[in-house]
């Protein structure tokens, strides 16, 4: 007889948890509550005495200091309740935990059908409210838009005059019940026409291009005979799934390998593009590789490596999480940290993870519009905030730099990036670290969690757009606890020379992991029976496809295997051996030795037709964007006040002291600097070695809305900023590398559903141009990478009708550099009064795409370009005085212009600033106002103390360079006219309030 | 002022006469490299050595005994996700599994550090604040932050002199990082009071003039009662505290280095190597000597 637990504070003490739902309820919906108090349930399905029970509930899960707990309802008085739990196969990791500690406990093993499940009552208490139907709807809201997501988890609604004091809740047991006898089917592949509609009914997303070569495969007599002899004909649906996710575009990127037939309107000139990866970013990255002895290993493991010192490599990669993030944003954010993270694991033989990053785009926190989008941006952001909280933090990983941008056409689908580095020895067991392979004879072993329904279909759907037809299977939870114990337990498996080979399941599952790993050795034989599984009912496709996450495959030799065991054992991770690699060029899988699948891993490598794609680019003046007539406002200083408060500017504390960056005591330059500890510095600094010196500096930049004018300046921008920001914590132009993660609206033309999809083909071809140019200028190799299209949404609006939001053509990229010596690392925040005040760089009238434009509602057309021959010069210069020891604080000029950055650096130093714009260094601009506001690349704001600014200027000589004003004691920014004119003067603590004011209270 | 050399010197083992710490890793706790790196800065022997390896280590081949160390620490991390209470499931696995071990590993006059999750596991097996010398029983709780999420932060933490505590002795002001969603310090008042009279309140958060913040937030980051940020039992030999002092491990993880680095710079002086933090463990190594 499964029990309930019940759990609650003492009632004297606060609920910090019910105090933050009672202000969101106020806040997001302005529903009055007086209290909220929760309770913790645990539904106890296991075999256990009473006083086992008894035991359970006291030693573990009643605090006697702090809490009460019950078998019986604890709920008393309330006006209404809400209780959440998870629906049937949801990962529910307390749950788990419930379990191992019950176990420990009490020694005694729970049985495969036992568990216990976890989930929530809310009593809520409100005179204003009302017990009838107002009260209920408003009940309802806070149910089904603040506590829990549909997809996930389901409710109950009860008033108090409908509880029953007895029951409570009742016993509620979400356990899997798959009515389902498992099977292998077999599938037709008598027409094209007939797989199309296959594939379609089954949800594959095969392309239609593709589905001739896989019947030409199947139908060949060569093949037919040699599977007939293993007991196959007709392709079986483990066949089908595993062509389909090796071929989806999230694995495959058959977009960046793709055809582009690219038209420029404005000069009828054509040109085919074949292949953007290829010519973009493999091409530069292997010409760089050649120069620089400190690229490791690029362009085919999991994640990228770099030389951090002579015995120590990193290794880095970024990936996107949007569609999953965009229908459960806490379970898609948190799945994308967590599984981010295995990618660096994965890497070589395995590198331990140093840290993680973030940027999130998504539509204006305080949307108002009548647009429905599955999630409210608001507890969207919120939701993907907390999954990569959880994720990072109980992971042991820093989460120490990010980033959040806003505009309305992310409301289609949100973008969550999330970024990896990692950190191993050069050599491990004697060998390269970041060499692996896998030899006939391997074992295969699958490691971490088990598998279930969760994830199926997840790689193809992020290939599609976000509409209701959507299989909401693939959402799912991550679990960070059951990965770290993995983490532990394979690095000290690495260090004991017992990996062979290893990998992630991510995307794809084991399909993608054995499929690839597989390609090494010349074939795998997988015996799917021994794969362990979270529940039965399974069909043999959906084990070969699941996502089921926390899991590594790795290849261990046989005379390894029970060291490496013993070693899992050590750590509480379930390995098991699931098949052995081979070299008979077959992907052969079975079940209780019946052959289901029998592919030639070399299917996959030839035949298959690239997509194509038009593109038609037409220059933005031929567009009809123009500079708006715009005259200069009268009241300068309010302008100020306004840009610091937009969303996209002002502060975002609140984001960045939820997530622990300080974690393996390796932190150096914070995110938040200055003397307050509240300012973004350009980018962060880590010491991941704590016995040496020297620094691993990252950063990332996004600068989407230039691509409303030109994609190829916004990729040129975003590449220049990240720079930039390398640059001025004190890292390297010797040492760039880069993480391209591009996210792009669908660039396949449909005159119906699609009709500007050349324009944004043509404008992800220029991206692509530019991030060529610009990496080879800089010398950036592009150590990862990765791109998700379709950012795109059908939502519905105020009358039932539904309308396609796309998202902004978008580049995050991501860049480190090593600092030789951490003590040279400068910050942004101005250090001492009576220091001059310097702006290195040209600005010029490049307003295009700018927060001061926006803020009036203009795009304008001089988008800001990023000029290399001009720009390196300076960045060579500037390198060589913070490795001087000449500045006493740096900082880039970006979103926002010279105006906001100079506020920022005098807000973040606590010191007023004195500042001539006729001093700035200028090319054809005329107001002040542009002077402020233009968002030019290749510029910093310096300060230098009066000692050290001849040597300072000295080496500036004949680049552009102005001495604008000094640092003062007055606790105000004073700004002076091009005339010499007092134009405004603000004090720091106003600027604060306002920058403070929109987030503050979060 | 700047050394040649990018690697930090760590002074040698004394050739047994350096204590041993036994660092406790596993199950999704998190800061045993650093904090083997503290103790090792600070002169000890320290090992990181999985929980497995204490309560089976025959079977894994891998065996480590509690009587062979000093010096205990409980580190910081998500032991077995903090679900069902932070440090709950530690404590239950240590208590019903080597409970015995760990009570006479006190008595016999060693030392116990808990760092934040390390805390949670201390006052949840009742080995703090051990009043009247009990520890069996749960008499403190760390609950909720009352801001209601996960904050990292640095504090600025008041350090009572007359504490008998040996970690902190001769301290009087520390700053240190916090990052915990659980670290509200809650007992009945009877308690509190006990707690305070017998000087076994180590640290206090307080404002940036060493004064306790008197439960102002953000001073006080989670609304610890009396602003407590870590106690000891009344011997003084087993510590618990939310702040991390492992990861103020060298002068840079200061959040504010660059602006005293600026000063130092113009003043000519050299610039500092070590973190405050690593005192908190040299005094631990001291108390062997």
């Amino acid at each position: 007889m499964p029990v309930r637990l019940e759990i609650t504070l003492k009632p004297e003490l606060f609920d910090a948890e019910g105090e933050s739902i009672r202000r969101k309820a106020r806040d997001y919906f302005n529903i009055h509550l007086d209290a909220v108090r929760t309770i913790h349930v645990l539904t106890i399905d296991a075999q256990l005495s009473d006083e086992q029970l008894e035991a359970a509930r006291h030693r573990i899960f009643t605090n006697p200091v702090s809490q009460v707990s019950s078998f019986k309802p604890l709920a008393t008085s309330f006006d209404w309740a809400i209780w959440v739990g998870f629906r049937p196969g949801v990962r529910d990791n307390p749950g788990s935990t419930a379990v191992e500690a019950v176990e420990d406990l009490l020694k005694v093993k729970f049985q495969a059908e036992e568990a216990v499940y976890t989930s929530k009552l809310y009593l809520l208490h409100s005179e204003r409210l009302g017990r009838g139907t107002r009260g209920r709807k408003a009940v309802e809201r806070i149910a089904g838009e603040l506590l829990a997501n549909d997809l996930i988890q389901q409710w109950r609604i009860y008033s108090a005059d409908d509880w029953d004091p007895d029951e409570g809740i009742g016993i509620i047991v979400p356990k899997v019940r798959l009515a389902h006898q498992p099977s292998v089917a077999t599938l037709s592949i008598s027409s094209d026409e007939e797989l199309e509609r296959l594939s379609q009914e089954r949800n594959l997303a095969l392309h239609h291009r593709d589905i001739p070569v896989i019947r030409s495969y199947f139908l060949r007599s060569d093949v037919r005979a040699a599977r007939s002899r293993v007991g196959l004909s007709d392709p079986t649906d483990v066949e089908l799934e595993y062509i389909s996710q090796a071929r989806s575009d999230h694995c495959n990127h058959n977009t960046f390998r793709g055809k582009f037939f690219y038209r420029d309107l404005s000069t009828n000139q054509t040109e085919v593009v074949d292949n953007l990866f290829k010519t973009c970013i493999e091409g530069p990255t292997l010409t760089l590789q050649k120069e620089k002895d400190w690229v490791i290993s690029v362009l085919w493991d999991n994640a990228g490596v770099g030389r951090f010192d002579q015995d120590t490599y990193y290794v880095i990669t970024g990936e996107t999480h949007n569609s999953p993030s965009n229908m459960e944003a806490y379970g898609g954010a948190l799945t994308g940290i967590v599984g981010v993270y295995r990618d660096p694991m994965g890497t070589g033989k395995g590198s331990r993870l140093i840290a993680g990053t973030y940027g999130y785009c998504v539509g204006y926190r305080d949307y108002r519009g009548p647009l429905k989008p599955h999630l409210h941006p608001r507890r969207l952001l919120d939701g993907v905030i907390e999954g990569v909280r959880d994720g990072g933090n109980k992971s042991g990983i820093p989460t120490p730099y990010g980033q959040v941008f806003f505009d309305h056409g992310y409301m289609g689908k949100c973008l969550v990036f999330v970024t990896a580095i990692g950190l191993m020895p050069a050599i491990v067991a004697d060998t390269p670290s970041e060499e692996k392979t896998t030899t006939a004879g391997d074992l295969i072993i699958m490691c971490g969690g088990r598998v279930g329904k969760d994830g199926i279909h997840g790689v193809t759907a992020s290939s599609e757009i976000y509409s209701e037809h959507t299989p909401a299977g693939h959402v799912q939870i991550g679990d960070p606890y059951t990965q770290k114990k993995m983490h532990d337990f394979l690095l000290e498996a690495r260090d004991e020379g017992l990996i062979a080979f290893l990998t992630d399941n991510g995307g794809g599952g084991l399909s993608s992991s054995i499929g690839e790993s597989a390609r090494f050795s010349g074939g795998a034989l997988v015996e799917l029976e021994k794969v362990p599984l979270k529940y039965e009912g399974l069909d043999l496709w959906e084990i070969w496809v699941s996502e089921s996450q926390e899991r590594m495959t790795i290849a261990v030799k046989p005379h390894h295997l029970e060291r490496f065991m013993q070693l899992s054992d050590k750590h509480g991770v379930e390995s098991t051996v699931i098949g052995q690699y081979t070299d008979n060029g077959k992907l052969h899988i079975t079940s209780e030795g019946k052959s289901c699948a029998y592919v030639d891993l070399a299917l996959l490598e030839s035949g298959f037709p690239q997509w194509e794609f038009e593109a038609e680019w037409m220059e933005p003046k031929y567009r009809g964007l123009r500079e708006p007539v715009l005259g200069p406002p009268a009241d300068q200083r309010r302008i100020l006040l306004k840009l610091l408060s937009r969303p996209n500017i002002c502060s975002k504390e609140w984001i960045v002291r939820q997530y622990d960056h300080e974690v393996q005591g390796t932190s150096v330059i914070k995110h938040l600097v200055g003397v307050e500890r509240d300012v973004p510095n350009d980018a962060v600094v880590l010491r991941p070695r704590l016995d040496s010196l020297r620094g691993l500096a990252t950063a990332q930049a996004l600068n989407p809305t230039y691509s409303r004018i030109d994609a190829y300046h916004m990729a040129g921008c975003t590449i220049d900023e990240t720079v930039r920001r390398l640059l001025a914590v004190g890292g390297s132009l010797q040492h760039l590398g880069g993480v391209d993660n591009f996210c792009w609206p669908n660039i396949q033309y449909h005159p119906e559903t699609n009709p500007d999809g050349k324009l944004k083909a043509a404008q992800l071809v220029r991206a692509n141009w530019a991030l060529r140019d610009y990496c080879l200028g800089f010398s950036i190799p592009l150590l990862s990478g990765k791109d998700s299209m379709y950012v795109d949404g059908n939502l519905e609006g105020d009358f039932g009708e539904r309308h396609k939001v796309s998202g902004l053509e978008t580049l995050q990229f991501t860049g480190t550099s090593v600092v030789e010596d951490v003590r040279r690392c400068v910050t942004m925040d101005v250090k001492a009064a009576g220091d001059f005040l310097y702006v290195i760089g040209l600005t010029r009238d490049e307003l295009g795409g700018s927060e001061y434009y926006d803020l009036f509602g203009y795009t304008g057309l001089n988008v800001p370009q990023v000029r290399l021959e001009e720009v390196l010069p300076v960045y060579r210069a500037l390198e060589e005085v913070i490795s001087g020891e000449l500045l006493a604080s740096v900082h880039g000029i970006y979103r926002g212009g010279l105006g906001v950055h100079l506020a920022l650096v005098a807000m973040a130093g606590g010191l007023g600033l004195e500042v001539e714009l006729a001093k700035v260094p200028v090319e054809g601009i005329k107001h002040a106002d542009s002077l402020l506001y233009s968002e030019s690349a290749g510029r910093f704001i310096v300060t230098v103390a009066p000692e050290d600014t001849s040597e300072f200027e000295e080496r500036f000589k004949g680049l552009p360079l102005g001495c604008i004003g000094r640092v003062t004691d007055k606790g105000k920014l004073t700004v002076r006219d091009l005339g010499g004119s007092v134009f405004f003067n603000v004090g720091l603590r106003q600027l604060k309030s306002a920058w403070k004011k929109p987030f503050g209270k979060l | 002022m700047m050394q040649k050399n990018n690697n930090i010197s760590r002074p040698a083992y004394r050739n047994g006469s350096s204590p041993k710490a036994l660092v406790l890793t596993g199950y999704g706790l998190n800061c045993d490299w650093e904090t083997t790196y503290a103790f090792e800065l600070a002169g000890a022997e320290a090992h990181r050595i999985h929980i497995n390896q204490l309560l089976m280590g025959e079977k894994l081949g891998e065996v480590a005994r509690l009587e062979d160390y000093q010096i205990l620490a409980f580190i910081g991390g998500f032991s077995w996700g903090d679900d069902h209470g932070a440090g709950v499931v530690l404590a239950t696995r240590l208590l019903y599994n080597m409970g015995e071990e760990l009570l006479a590993f006190i008595e016999s006059g060693n030392l116990v550090i808990g760092i934040c999750n390390g805390f949670q596991a201390l006052v949840n097996l009742g080995l703090l604040p051990g009043l009247d010398g009990d520890y069996r029983s749960r008499q403190v709780a760390l609950i909720w932050n009352d801001c209601g999420s996960f904050r990292d932060q640095w504090v600025n933490l008041q350090v009572q002199k007359d504490s008998p505590c040996v970690f902190t002795k001769g301290l009087d002001h520390l700053e240190l990082s916090i990052r915990h969603g659980e670290g509200k310090f809650y007992a009945e008042k009877p308690v509190i009071n006990r707690l305070l009279e017998d000087n076994q309140v180590v640290l206090r958060y307080a404002d940036s003039e060493g004064n306790p913040a008197n439960g102002r937030f953000p001073e006080n980051p989670n609304g610890s009662l009396e602003d407590i940020a870590g106690v000891c039992d009344p011997t003084g030999r087993v510590f618990g505290l939310m702040p991390h002092p492992e990861a103020f491990n060298h002068w840079t993880n200061h959040p504010n280095w660059t602006r005293q680095k600026e000063n130092y710079r113009r003043r000519g002086e050299p610039y500092p190597q070590e973190g405050y933090g690593i005192q908190v463990f040299r005094n631990a190594v001291e108390y062997f000597k």
